[in-house]
């Protein structure tokens, strides 16, 4: 899979930094999966957060950690080198890391209809924060804004709106003052991993009568 | 350093490392507002990581500090989330898969004065989010800008930094 949008450069120093919210560092990670480009940038961000671990003033540690510290390096062997099998992403797989809260298969999750044409699962412990939603061919969203950050990564299908056409892969990261208003473009309709880590300000009525039932 | 110390076990090498690395790492999370205590107990926990995976790591993709780095961070976010219920508990969002580009050694020193040169706005940015480890809301917060203001000053000094750094402008 070769992706066209990516997490902005800053999602990607925070999450290099460990300063995401949680809800976005999934998203970031389900990407990083399928973004070479991505895991590069993030690496520089790592670096960038060694050299400043480096810097910092060092703080005594307390008179037995050395001690301590040799006499588990006693109890413990270097363990044998493990082999990462990397399994490459098909579209339309899910990601690696979704799975264990989510399993395998889209067909299996138990989706709740949201509005006609748009049903979401609710990821388990997640606060409400990380949702996939699956949006039928065809079918808009409603318009909306943010008051934090919001970052949605396709994972089946297509999707366009005001800032282009994203397909699997795909990350839109988009900024507060941004109104959208995304719609399903293909056929089979469009599968989305969606974290937020503010409340979604709908515009009109109707679309603020859905908000409840996003929970959000 | 790393592939000696797996090939020969070598503990007085490790312990190189760790007078080095655990004083460093201590203040390091002591900033990000762990108590002595459990800055400590991360640190142990840290090191000896270092150790028992030091067969694991491969120099071809990352520096053995960035490695370092990436098991303190890791280590600190699994404890921040053991506190807070409503979190992704107990899934990684770090996966150690992955992380696959070849990068040249990158020499900390010149990450510093890249830091140094940088305006004192986005030099402020930089160190909330690696020292404080906040999210681009909660900066915005804290400084009373707008969280587009606080990614678009991000933005361009992650740039420079690391165009400094010799990596993709
Ligand atoms: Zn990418």
């Amino acid at each position: 899979m070769s992706c066209n949008h990516h997490p902005d450069l800053s999602t990607l120093l925070n999450y290099g930094a460990g300063s995401l919210s949680d809800a976005l560092a999934m998203v970031v990670a389900c990407h990083l999966e399928s973004c070479e480009h991505c895991r590069h940038t993030v690496t520089e961000a790592e670096n960038i957060g060694m050299a400043l671990l480096k810097e910092v003033s060092a703080d005594d540690m307390s008179r037995n950690a050395r001690d301590n510290m040799l006499a588990m390096l006693d109890d413990h062997a270097i363990e044998p080198p493990q082999v990462v099998i990397e399994t490459p992403q098909k579209e339309g797989d899910i990601p690696t890391q979704l799975r264990p809260l989510i399993g395998q298969w889209f067909a299996d999750l138990k989706w709740s209809r949201v509005a006609p044409g748009l049903k979401q699962f609710i990821l388990p412990a997640s606060d409400g924060k990380l949702r996939l939603l699956n949006i039928a061919p065809g079918t808009f969203m409603p318009a909306h804004g943010h008051s934090g950050s919001e970052l949605t990564l396709v994972l089946k299908g297509s999707y366009s709106d005001e800032l282009g056409r994203f397909r699997a892969g795909d990350v839109a990261d988009v900024d507060p003052d941004v109104t959208h208003q995304p719609v399903a473009d293909t056929h089979e309709g469009c599968i989305c991993l969606i974290a937020t880590d503010a409340p979604l300000r709908f515009k009109g009525l109707v679309p603020r009568l859905l908000q409840p039932f996003f929970q959000l | 350093m790393l592939v000696d110390l797996a090939k020969h076990q070598d503990k007085l090498l490790f312990m190189q490392l760790y007078d080095y690395f655990s004083p460093r790492i201590k203040s390091f999370l002591v900033k990000k507002g762990a108590s002595a205590e459990l800055a400590e107990e991360l640190v142990q926990e840290t090191m000896l990581t270092v150790w028992k995976k030091a067969a694991s790591y491969d120099p071809e993709k990352a520096t053995a500090s960035t490695w370092l780095f990436r098991i303190a961070r890791n280590l600190w976010i699994d404890r921040l989330r053991k506190e807070k219920p409503d979190l992704l508990s107990p899934l990684s969002v770090y996966p150690e898969t992955g992380y696959t580009p070849n990068m040249d050694v990158c020499d900390s020193g010149k990450i510093k004065s890249a830091l140094d040169s940088l305006p004192l706005q986005q030099a402020q940015l930089v160190y909330k989010v690696y020292y404080e480890g906040k999210t681009h809301r909660e900066i915005a917060d804290d400084m009373g800008m707008p969280i587009g203001s606080v990614k678009s000053g991000l933005r361009l000094a992650f740039d420079k930094l690391r165009f400094r750094m010799g990596g993709e402008s």
